[in-house]
């Protein structure tokens, strides 16, 4: 079996002077979704390596900010990164997250961001 | 020191960690990986971190409306103007692998506070803020802020309305964080130097608020190293 | 008998604290129609993904960084600097692929540095047994010191 041969100089080439994840930018085409969009998260199949938290999975969240491209990171994780996604970060409400939390918090939220593949229109 | 830590072992113990990790650096160097100068010169990046350029950061953001809007819309942008280069800064001149160059700073008001976490490990904006305190890297810090905030803000001392929006940020992709606390009263006049040394590290992660007269974090155990940084480090 | 110290009491409840009752399953590696859809997805849960898991107050506590630890740090991210792994790779590696029992196990920078070692290996930049020699000659250094 022969050894794998690995471009240890890629990144560093596509993004000096530029910044990661700025070295992405105009690679993920058409953002599916904008600001202000009520979203929910997939419950895509949980398997080796996921940043998409379990405790955000079936909750429904408003968009507030399309912050910006990169390969998903199960997808970097790998190093596979010719294909990046658009990344939002997501306000869900706390009492709808946990049935338990306490009802006199109503206001309480929780900010968190994802790539494009995890997210349907709500 | 308190009773319930071990006592201290024999001086010259070296740990499996220790050995392991001289034998990983020493390999990786022989191979060509990275160079021994390329290691010295990180861990020197590194001692020039710390919380401060945040701190001035805020300072700023409440001496001028106009810094603050920016700092709100572009992050990185605004770290220019306390010394912080996201991006040219690190020895990469790409960011720091683990930090990147996406820095939102979170503005609380008197009706949203804001929090910081990362759930999934313990990702931190080193580059502005440092590195991060032991407990923000624990299981236990990162199982129960983003479920039970008001519980965990009470263990930190603080405690807020019920109406108050308490904003939990999750910080699990690349963007990091830093929260820009509210101004407190009892400061009106006071120059940039003297707020920024009210805006402790803990006000900068959200489990603090600035008060005239703290100018450091609460007092917690200190776990002792058993073979801390050499001094000069 | 003298009273237990204040101290001695404090310890007693850590101790007594991890006496927990568990139903352990008496075989390993059970047969597949013993695994339902549920327990599927606990064995195959991500273990870095544990917000919202209940957990005990505890005191928050500060360290001291062990010379070890940030030596550890400067090399994983000099090994991201020169492209031998990207910092996403490390995260996956040392946060997940390490398992559940090592994940809880060990310290927050033990993960790191066996997630150091392993990806030179897996990347074959350097043999297992050349890693194997090589701690053995870290170890024997450290032997021969406490032997004069």
């Amino acid at each position: 079996m022969s050894k794998n041969q690995h471009d240890r100089a890629h990144h560093a080439k596509k993004a000096s002077g530029v910044g990661d994840p700025q070295c992405f930018r105009g690679e993920a085409g058409q953002a599916k979704f904008k600001n202000g969009d009520m979203v929910r998260i997939r419950d895509l199949p949980d398997i080796f390596y996921t940043r998409c938290q379990v405790y955000t999975r079936g909750a429904v969240g408003r968009i507030t900010k399309v912050v910006y491209e990169s390969p998903a990171a199960e997808d970097e994780a790998w190093d596979n990164t010719d294909h990046p996604e658009w990344f939002y970060s997501v306000v869900f409400r706390q009492h709808e997250l946990w049935p338990d939390y306490p009802a006199s918090y109503k206001n309480d939220t929780l900010e968190t961001e994802f790539s494009e593949r995890w997210l349907e229109q709500a | 020191m308190s009773d319930t830590h071990k006592a201290a072992p024999m001086v010259d113990e070296v740990s499996d960690f220790e050995i392991l990790e001289m034998a990983v650096r020493e390999l990786a160097i022989e191979k060509g990986l990275f160079s021994a100068e390329d290691h010295r010169r990180w861990i020197e990046y590194v001692h020039t971190l710390g919380p401060l350029p945040a701190a001035r950061l805020a300072a700023k953001a409440w001496l001028d409306p106009d810094f603050k809007k920016l700092a709100v819309a572009d992050g990185v942008k605004a770290s220019l103007a306390v010394g912080i280069d996201w991006i040219n800064g690190p020895p990469t001149k790409f960011g720091t692998p683990s930090d990147y160059c996406s820095f939102r700073v979170l503005e609380d008001t008197p009706k949203v506070k804001h929090v910081v976490v990362c759930t999934l490990c313990s990702c931190y904006p080193r580059t502005i803020l440092g590195q991060s305190p032991e407990w923000y890297r624990t299981p236990n810090y990162r199982r129960r802020l983003v479920r039970w905030p008001r519980q965990v803000l009470a263990e930190f001392g603080l405690q807020l309305a019920a109406d108050v929006e308490i904003r939990v940020v999750d910080s699990n992709q690349k963007t990091r964080y830093m929260v820009l606390p509210l101004r407190p009263i009892g400061t009106e006049g006071w120059s940039e130097q003297q707020l920024t040394e009210i805006v402790t590290r803990d006000c900068l992660i959200g489990v603090a608020m600035p008060q005239p007269g703290v100018t450091s974090n609460a007092k917690r155990p200190v776990h002792p190293a058993v073979h801390p940084i050499h001094a000069g480090h | 008998m003298p009273s237990p110290s204040r101290s001695a009491l404090m310890r007693h409840f850590d101790l007594v604290g991890q006496l927990q009752p568990a139903y352990h399953q008496p075989q390993h590696a059970p047969y597949p129609d013993a695994i339902d859809h549920a327990k599927y997805r606990a064995l195959l849960r991500s273990s870095h993904d544990v917000g919202g898991e209940p957990d005990v107050p505890i005191e928050w506590e500060e360290k001291e960084e062990e010379q070890w630890e940030a030596n550890t740090f400067a090399t994983c991210e000099c090994l991201a600097w020169r492209g031998v792994w990207s910092a996403e790779e490390r995260r996956r590696r040392q946060n997940v692929d390490v398992g559940e029992t090592q994940y809880l196990a060990l310290p927050y920078y033990g993960r790191w540095l066996l997630s150091a070692a392993r990806i030179i290996v897996d990347k074959q930049y350097v043999t297992l047994t050349e890693l194997v020699n090589k701690i053995d000659e870290v170890k024997g250094r450290y032997e021969q010191k406490s032997a004069r």
